[in-house]
């Protein structure tokens, strides 16, 4: 389970490269066994972010403090810390063996075998053999110990990968979106494959992606990023149900974004009427982004819905309907297990703990609050 | 019926461009083992000329040149090729674009040209310093037309190369010479092979730019090129003979490393 | 130590003997050494010397000009073929033929000179077997036809690696989309094939004119020094008349000359291929 210390702490980081500041002043502490997951589009700075954490890349400002020390200027080879990358960067004039053997060929006799004083060169290569093959094994990879890395498909050169950092007994395993490779079938058990092995090895995994569903499934905790900085950081649950702002629920899983007033406590206007709702303390008349989430809304009939409206288009999703219905000038995205024919009238309904009011983003304020005159 | 025919005719036209370029060669080939001193008129297989050329000891001091000069530039074009490659790989763009392009000027300029601006540089420094046009001078001329041909078959590696590999060496514990060494070497080696391979065939082979390089001491090249001035003889055939096989073989491995790559 | 500064023994070495060798052909060529020894600042004179001299030279640079041209024409016809055959499905897999026409360029030009005046000389192989016939003994060394026979022997391959090369890469499905709709194979080779061969036309055209026009030693050996080139112009000044001035003036004037026409071809490439082919 997650300790509660904080091994790693980001305060106050900024990085640019050359004109564009692809951190702004991050602060984020990551605590012992803990699964973070860093989300977020292309761009958001999440993988530099994690170069910074592994020693590729050096901070302009800010400090990263490693279990109590101050990391700054640490090289890579010094920092307890493994990496998995994007296209696993496997050594191919290696093979298999050799490739998870690398890391602790170059650690001292002492430190592979503590306890043991002037180990014998036979007793070193037992134990990296002993380490390699029990982790060849934990990545189902043993019988592929003497395979070209090149002969390997996508999905085994990735345990490998994984297999290579993890042998070294990291206290944290960078992975950089380490899935994006593989095929959707593939990606799902790797997921939950990768889950286990946290859980089962006790290290915390930093995980960058930008895939919503990803994120969900394996973190304890999820850092939504987007423009360098941090838009909401929580567990999966309450990032999906209570999205700090218009981004993050638009990035986790699917909504209908409105623009609308908090009219007072508990009362919001959107769509042309008021709705109840569960949120308090903005200011009165406040413009503010009223979410909904597709799933939420239910279709009634016509008559007894609280907004009227018409079926646009109809999609099947495999477990549900995704429909478009228009109503009171807006096109709500409907998620249902029924099917309602294009065409057809219906109405639309949600109950107030499912609709989500959060402040406007900083940068759209300016135009929102206009258009609310 | 009509597909075959045409067949046949491409057929006979690529043999003809071989009969082109190959006769001279096979005429060459076949008399040098004349026991005659004719071209033309066949007396017999023997090996005189090849006995004759071996005690030639002008020809055994060409070789041992050439040799030498061949093998000293290939090792200093590989090293600094190599290290220029990683370095120029690493580099931002702007420093990199304009290496490469320098690198390509020797490459494009006239032979003869790269040969006289050397020789007149060579003059130059030698009102300074005590330096005769010879071996060392034919030796640094090499250096500067191999060294852009092991850095161009060295490049591609490194751009195919997981951009991530360095980061991973550093991050399993190496440090970055280390890195540089049990890792990025080995992965761009067959490059390395290949560019060496080419330089030793480039510098085997010249001969305007070692012409004008050096003053007294003599290559195989020119000293091929003394004696063709003086007409045709059968102790250059055989000599001739050697130099080309020599070339070919060095040419079958490179040719058989990059269709090896192309299938791995 | 960043790995960026490795590139520096490189960048040095390329500087010291690429970069400061063109300097001194610029600095002999604007300049004269005087009877006392002293260097003398004579600007564009040695240029100039080139079109002077009651046109010896003019005519020299016309010979090298008009020969490379022919050679590099004679080439093209000869290479464009040899390299389409080869690509073709017929031969494609026939990779060793591929090789074997490759093979020559790597060998010494001087030796392929040499193998090509056993072939061609007074008592060479071609007249053994014309006299052999009872016709009478040809005059072939030492004449202009020789000399473009010995270019044309060095040079073809060079002609044929890169048409072949793009010929080879050419996606066959636009051949066989282009049969689809009805082209007949004449006009799918002048209207497809031999467009997008542009380029590697181009690189052929410039890795055969090239050294063809700087070329020295050929003409010495097959043409018997009857029918002096450019570049054994520049020998002789640089190795017997010790006028390192006025061959550094050739070899600039050479340069800028070959540097132009690559440009010029590139250009052409570019447009060619900018507009999708256009009409040839």
């Amino acid at each position: 389970m997650v300790e509660d210390t904080r091994l790693i702490e980001l305060k106050g980081i900024s990085k640019s490269f050359g004109t564009t500041q692809v951190l702004k002043n991050i602060d984020l502490y990551i605590r012992r066994k803990e699964f973070v997951t860093l989300l977020g589009p292309s761009g958001c700075g999440k993988t530099t972010m994690l170069r910074i954490i592994g020693g590729f890349e050096t901070q302009d400002e800010g400090k990263l403090i490693f279990d109590g020390k101050d990391l700054s200027g640490v090289p890579p080879y010094k920092r307890r810390v493994n990496t998995v990358f994007q296209k696993y960067a496997l050594f191919t004039h290696m093979n298999v063996y050799d490739n998870v053997a690398f890391g602790l060929k170059l650690k001292k006799p002492e430190e592979l075998l503590s306890g043991v004083s002037n180990p014998t060169r036979k007793q070193v290569k037992e134990e990296i053999n002993r380490r390699v093959t029990r982790m060849l094994k934990l990545v189902k990879m043993d019988a592929y110990a003497k395979r070209s890395v090149d002969s390997l498909s996508g999905g085994q050169q990735q345990r490998i990968a994984i297999a290579r950092a993890l042998v070294n007994e990291p206290e944290v395993l960078l992975l950089d979106e380490p899935l994006g490779a593989l095929d959707l079938k593939l990606r799902r058990e790797m997921q939950l494959e990768l889950k286990t092995m946290q859980q089962q090895l006790g290290i915390t995994f930093i995980y960058v992606t930008h895939d919503q569903e990803e994120a969900l499934t394996m973190s304890d905790t999820i850092v939504v990023m987007n423009g360098g900085e941090i838009q909401q950081i929580g567990d999966g649950k309450s990032i999906y149900d209570e999205p700090k702002n218009a981004f993050v629920a638009n990035f986790i899983g699917d909504s209908n974004i409105l623009d609308a007033v908090m009219v007072q406590d508990y009362e919001v206007f959107a769509a042309g009427r008021s709705f109840e709702c569960v949120d308090e303390g903005f200011a009165p008349n406040e413009p503010v982004d009223m979410v909904v989430r597709p799933e939420d809304i239910m279709i009634v009939g016509e008559d007894v819905g609280m907004l009227p409206g018409e079926v646009k288009s109809v999609l099947f999703k495999g477990v549900h309907y995704e429909m478009f219905v228009e109503a009171a000038g807006f096109n709500w995205k409907v998620h249902s297990t029924s099917m309602y024919p294009v065409g057809s009238r219906v109405g639309l309904s949600v109950v107030p703990s499912n609709i989500h009011i959060m402040h406007k983003m900083k940068e759209q304020t300016a135009p929102a609050a206009e258009e609310s005159k | 019926m009509v597909k075959k025919f045409f067949r046949g005719l491409k057929g006979s036209y690529i043999a003809l461009i071989l009969l082109f370029l190959y006769s001279p060669i096979a005429v060459m080939i076949a008399f040098s083992f004349n026991a005659g001193k004719s071209r033309a008129k066949w007396e017999g297989f023997s090996f005189k000329w090849y006995a004759e050329l071996f005690n030639n000891s002008a020809i055994m001091e060409a070789l041992k040149v050439t040799l030498i000069v061949a093998a000293i530039a290939t090792v200093v074009s590989v090293i600094l090729g190599t290290l220029g490659a990683i370095g120029i790989h690493a580099s931002r763009k702007g420093y990199a674009t304009t290496l490469l392009n320098l690198s390509y000027l020797p490459m494009t300029m006239p032979d003869i040209v790269t040969g006289v601006s050397l020789m007149m540089m060579f003059g130059f420094v030698a009102g300074f310093v005590k330096i005769e046009r010879g071996m060392f001078t034919m030796i640094l001329a090499h250096i500067t037309f191999d060294t852009p041909y092991v850095l161009f078959s060295v490049m591609p590696k490194l751009k195919q190369m997981d951009p991530n590999t360095y980061e991973a060496a550093l991050d399993l514990g190496c440090k970055p010479m280390k890195a540089l060494w049990k890792v990025i070497i080995p992965e761009i080696s067959p490059g390395i092979i290949t560019g060496a391979l080419l330089a030793l065939t480039m510098s085997l082979d010249d001969f305007v730019i070692s012409y004008f390089t050096t003053e007294k001491t003599q290559n195989l090249s020119i000293l091929v090129y003394s004696a063709a001035k003086r007409g045709v003889k059968p102790d250059i055939y055989a000599l001739s003979t050697i130099m080309f096989l020599t070339v070919l073989a060095l040419l079958i491995i490179v040719n058989k490393r990059s269709t090896l790559e192309d299938i791995g | 130590m960043k790995r960026s500064y490795f590139s520096a023994p490189y960048a040095v070495w390329m500087v010291v003997f690429t970069i400061f060798p063109i300097v001194f052909v610029g600095l002999y060529a604007i300049t004269t050494r005087r009877a006392d020894g002293n260097d003398l600042y004579t600007g564009l004179a040695n240029i100039g010397n080139i079109f002077g001299n009651e046109g010896t030279y003019m005519k020299v640079l016309w010979r090298s000009l008009s020969l490379a041209l022919q050679c590099t024409a004679i080439c093209l016809l000869l290479g464009y073929p040899c390299a389409y055959f080869l690509a073709s499905k017929d031969f494609a897999k026939h990779k060793t033929l591929y090789v074997l026409i490759l093979l020559p360029m790597w060998m010494n030009f001087l030796l392929r000179t040499y193998a090509s005046m056993g072939l061609l000389e007074r008592n060479g192989v071609i007249n053994s077997i014309v006299t052999a016939l009872g016709f009478k003994r040809l005059e072939l060394i030492g004449t202009q036809g020789a000399v473009l026979y010995g270019m044309v022997y060095n040079y073809l391959p060079f002609m044929i690696l890169p048409i072949h090369t793009v010929l080879k890469k050419m996606d066959q499905r636009v051949i066989e989309a282009a049969q689809d709709l009805g082209a007949n194979p004449v006009r799918v080779f002048y209207k497809v094939t031999l467009p997008l061969s542009i380029p590697g036309i181009i690189s052929g055209i410039t890795m055969v004119f090239m050294p063809s026009v700087t070329t020295f030693a050929i003409s010495g050996l097959l043409g018997s020094g009857n029918f002096m080139l450019i570049g054994d112009v520049i020998e002789t000044q640089f190795m017997s008349a010790n006028n390192w001035n006025f061959g550094s003036a050739l070899s600039l004037f050479m340069t800028v000359l070959i540097l132009i026409s690559i440009g010029l071809l590139n250009r052409m490439d570019k447009s060619k291929t900018g507009n999708g082919g256009g009409k040839w």
